[in-house]
């Protein structure tokens, strides 16, 4: 089948409109949420029902072509890019099929919004717990594709404790259960296996969430701070103290001052050098008494100030300033990089200190917006992917970032995926045998390599990898 | 959820090597385009995205097809780049939703000024600009306008399939407004002298809110001055790549308006109020002009606004059940969210039912409902299945275009529930005290 052939069949299932193969219609797929990075799509498919996703499966099944799953393409690590292959957008499968409040689940297809999963069932006092940053764009899907965090995964955990099951169609066309609605599966339990396989392993046609009760309080505190070392070692101590918040989030002044310019300022304090923002919940005794503990360490480790929101709306705004950070960053260049590294909570304030050294080695500028309580730093460096000279310097700094982020035991990703973007770095933390472990893992699912092809792994680590033809072309494409 | 402040802070500099368009509105928009970091936020806020399921209907996909036609890897002509821009209703719901403070509104006028030169618009298109720009044009087909609103003929023909009978029913929503009794409005005009942009639909066809609004701003402590020689505001032009016939309606009013000595413009219309604020920025580059515009354009508010700074003062009961739909225009290019519901909290008596998705388009835009009424038919049907829900008696809507699109859509329903302005239920209460 060639790709006219292929591409009438697919036109017989989802439609003429849910099928672009024209160069200009398809160029604006040719980016996720990481804009430096331009690949092109053969063909993008957009199939609007279960059944359609099926028949699109096993259309790609039948020709052999590989392809590239993608929801609303807000990804960090370039893992929805479709480089000469085919892309297939799951966005339009946007039903909440069922929700079942007794049971505290609800059953969704992937493309669903996070965020509006969430509007969905709190009327009904129920959440969703994982709640990236894109949370109003990014969908469950994508979510599970790179087993996304978000700041309440401090206490709650990532998406992976939240799904209980799914059906998922294998790049052959098979359709497999994972996990059980109903506790545990006999046998082995795949799910951890697919969520975070970053679109390797198959597509999941529905999805059984956990929902969660919501909390009886909710206190959400702003500790502000004239050093960034300060409001990192109040991190570790909060961490220490046994108070486990629902969120510790953090913000160094040049991202606070992005912030405030932008339509969600939060009221983060413009001269500050870092802002720790806290959430504590649970039930009110608790809740007091661990805001005591957290407003005594932040002032004796050198805050200047600690407010706790007044109302709701107070404390929503002191939020979406967190949550819409990395999309306000267009105010200081069109183009960015994110590292996405964990690191021990204790060597953070080390960490943040060589990172500025770094920062001031290759003249950069750099925003951190992180998530402490875990230790998964973010340093953003906006630049213009149109001047090499800058972008160059940029990437070498993004390197040594996370070479010494590695140094102290830290991992190269923590909830964005490696994607394209961070295959380059798992030679430093992984070894050929594990490489290639991971290989046969993926076998297991796609043996004929063909779910985004060139992602996650360095194409040369893995054993036999070179193989398999359609993998092989599209490697060659990426290492261009 | 955001604030009503609009981004002050420079954009971000930085050039396309080799632009394709050099010297065109589009390519001095660079930085605008500059400020998207792709990030998505925007996808959920953009009613074409969500009815069509496609990045190229999205703020993001246009904005990387604007880049695209800068960096020359899609022409002018081609048809997938005019399609999506076109299909564009320019609500700008994605400015409210951008971190990075993209002018998407000036953005997608600049694309559709560069994407004009070189080819013509769709005939009804044309027809419709050019009348707007000739008062003596104008005043006719309104007057014929409202004669024929008058007549049982437009809701005879209302179902009629196509546009014409949208048109018909757009045109029989007009004369249901709201029944009141009369007052004489009095105050001590402590708040200033106000000048009121009568509009060219407002005022053809929808004369009964002006002189509302008239009532109303005296009986709030403004003072009336006459600003003749006034004309179309131009909104309708700039959305549709006529700068230039924008920027000379912009002109004359400047002129217009200077001569009426008025503390204020105050307007009515969603629309017209936002491009008159923006006359600064589209008069930008004429020496002689662009201090003027700015000046005009700093006294320019809407009508709310200025009630809401009076109070508004309380009214007579009026026991109707309201609920109140936020024209783009105001929420997202103005930024005004609570004045009008200060307004409506004003008339004692009158119950607010919640608007599910208030803030979402109506699929009015201007004329895109007439030039694009697939895509217009398709937003209009989401918001009437919110508007039904709510069981209210009246629609408040601050904007003449999207009054008479849910008024038409009630129309076609059968049903009962009639799009009024908030001025006509503020006056009724008024009339009632």
């Amino acid at each position: 089948m060639n790709l006219d052939e292929v591409s009438a069949r697919l036109t017989e299932v989802v439609g003429e409109r849910h099928v672009l193969t024209r160069v200009s219609e398809l160029l604006v797929y040719s980016s996720d949420g990481l804009p430096g990075y331009r690949k092109q799509p053969t063909l993008a498919v957009f199939p609007g029902t279960r059944d359609e996703t099926i028949a699109v499966v096993r259309i790609l099944a039948e020709a052999k072509l590989p392809f590239v799953p993608r929801g609303a393409g807000t990804g960090l690590s370039g893992g929805a890019l479709a480089d000469g292959v085919v892309l297939l957008g799951l966005h339009r499968l946007k039903n909440i099929i069922s929700i079942d409040v007794e049971n505290r689940r609800a059953k969704v297809e992937p493309g669903v919004v996070n965020l509006k999963l969430n509007r969905t069932v709190a009327p009904k006092g129920l959440m969703y717990a994982p709640d990236p940053s894109s949370e109003a764009a990014c969908t469950i899907g994508g979510n599970i594709a790179e087993n996304a965090g978000g700041p309440h995964c401090l206490k709650n955990g990532v998406t992976l404790n939240h799904i209980l099951a799914l059906t998922v169609i294998l790049p052959s066309g098979e359709i497999v259960e994972l996990g059980a609605e109903e506790g545990e599966r006999d046998g082995y339990d795949l799910r951890g296996a697919f969520i975070g396989s970053e679109g390797c392993f198959g597509i999941a046609l529905d999805i059984t969430v956990r929902l969660i009760p919501r909390p009886q309080v909710i206190r959400t505190m702003l500790c502000d701070f004239t050093t960034v070392d300060a409001a990192a070692r109040v991190t570790s101590a909060i961490v220490a103290s046994g108070v486990i918040p629902a969120a510790l989030e953090f913000l160094d002044g040049p991202m606070i001052r992005v912030v405030e310019s932008s339509i969600y300022a939060a009221g983060y304090p413009k001269d500050a050098e870092a802002v720790l923002l806290v959430e504590l919940d649970g039930l009110q005794e608790g809740v007091d008494a661990d805001l005591e503990t957290v407003r005594r360490l932040a002032l004796d480790g050198g805050a200047r100030n600690v407010k706790v929101a007044r109302d709701e709306v107070e404390r929503l705004r002191l939020w979406q300033g967190r949550k819409k950070a990395f999309g306000a960053m267009g105010r200081l260049s069109p183009h960015l990089v994110v590292q996405d590294a964990v690191i021990p909570r204790s060597r953070l304030a080390e960490i943040l200190g060589r990172i500025e050294g770094i920062r001031q080695k290759y003249g950069v500028i750099v925003c951190n917006v992180f998530h402490a309580g875990d230790g998964n730093l973010h340093p953003n460096i906006p630049y213009n992917a149109d001047d090499p000279e800058e972008s160059e310097r940029v990437h070498l700094a993004m390197k040594e970032i996370m070479q010494a982020c590695v140094s102290v035991g830290g991992s190269i990703t923590g909830e964005h995926g490696v994607g394209l973007d961070k295959m380059g770095y798992m030679d430093l933390i992984f070894d050929p045998v594990s490489l290639a472990a991971m290989c046969d893992l993926r076998d297991a699912f796609d043996p004929e390599r063909r779910a985004n092809p060139a992602k996650v792994i360095p194409t040369h680590r893995c054993r036999e990898w070179m193989a398999a033809p359609s993998a092989r072309a599209s490697a060659k494409a990426v290492q261009a | 959820m955001p604030h009503a402040t609009l981004p002050s802070d420079p954009l971000p500099a930085g050039e396309i090597p080799n632009c394709a368009l050099p010297g065109t509105p589009l390519a001095d928009s660079l930085p605008g385009i500059n400020a998207c970091v792709h990030c998505g936020f925007c996808l959920q806020a953009c009613p074409t995205y969500l009815v069509h399921d496609d990045e190229n209907d999205s703020p993001r996909g246009r904005i990387f097809l604007m880049r695209s036609l800068l960096e020359g890897t899609v022409t002018t002509d081609d048809p997938d780049v005019n399609e999506h821009i076109d299909r564009c209703l320019g609500c700008r719901a994605c400015e409210t939703a951008c971190p990075s403070g993209v002018p998407y509104g000036q953005l997608l006028e600049a694309t559709r000024a560069t994407l004009a030169i070189g080819r013509g618009k769709p005939i009804l298109a044309r027809i419709i600009l050019s009348v707007f720009k000739r008062p003596w044009l104008l005043r006719p087909a309104m007057l014929a306008s409202r004669l024929l609103a008058a007549t049982p003929i437009p809701t005879l023909l209302s179902k009629t399939p196509g546009r014409f009978g949208f048109a018909m029913a757009m045109l029989a929503s007009t004369p249901r407004g709201i029944e009141r009794g009369r007052y004489r409005a009095s105050g001590d005009g402590a708040l200033g002298s106000t000048a009121v942009l009568l509009g060219c639909v407002m005022e053809g066809l929808f004369t009964e809110t002006n002189r509302a609004t008239e009532r109303v701003l005296i009986h709030n402590g403004y003072t009336l001055n006459e600003a003749p020689g006034q004309r179309c505001c131009g909104a309708l032009h700039a959305h549709s790549g006529d700068l230039e016939g924008a920027k000379d309606l912009a002109r004359k009013n400047i002129s217009a308006f200077e001569k009426s000595r008025a503390d204020f413009i105050a307007v009515n219309a969603a629309g017209c109020g936002a491009i008159m604020k923006e006359y600064g920025h589209l008069l930008r580059d004429d020496p002689e002009w662009n201090e003027r515009a700015a000046a005009l354009a700093a006294k320019v508010r809407d009508i709310s606004e200025l009630l809401s700074a009076a109070g508004p003062k309380l009214g007579g009961a009026l026991p109707v059940r309201v609920t109140y739909d936020a024209p783009c225009h105001l929420h997202h290019a103005q930024r005004i969210m609570q004045a009008p519901l200060s307004m409506l909290a004003a008339i004692p008596g009158l119950e607010l039912i919640p608007l599910h998705e208030s803030e979402r388009c109506c699929g009015a835009a201007g004329i895109y409902n007439l030039i694009e009424p697939e895509t217009s038919d398709l937003v209009l049907d989401e918001k009437l299945v919110n508007v039904h829900e709510t069981r209210a008696s009246f629609v408040a809507t601050g904007n003449p275009g999207c009054m008479m699109q849910i008024g038409a859509g009630l129309i076609r329903d059968d049903s009962p529930m009639r799009a009024v302005h908030p001025v006509d239920l503020l006056d009724a209460s008024y009339a009632a005290s």
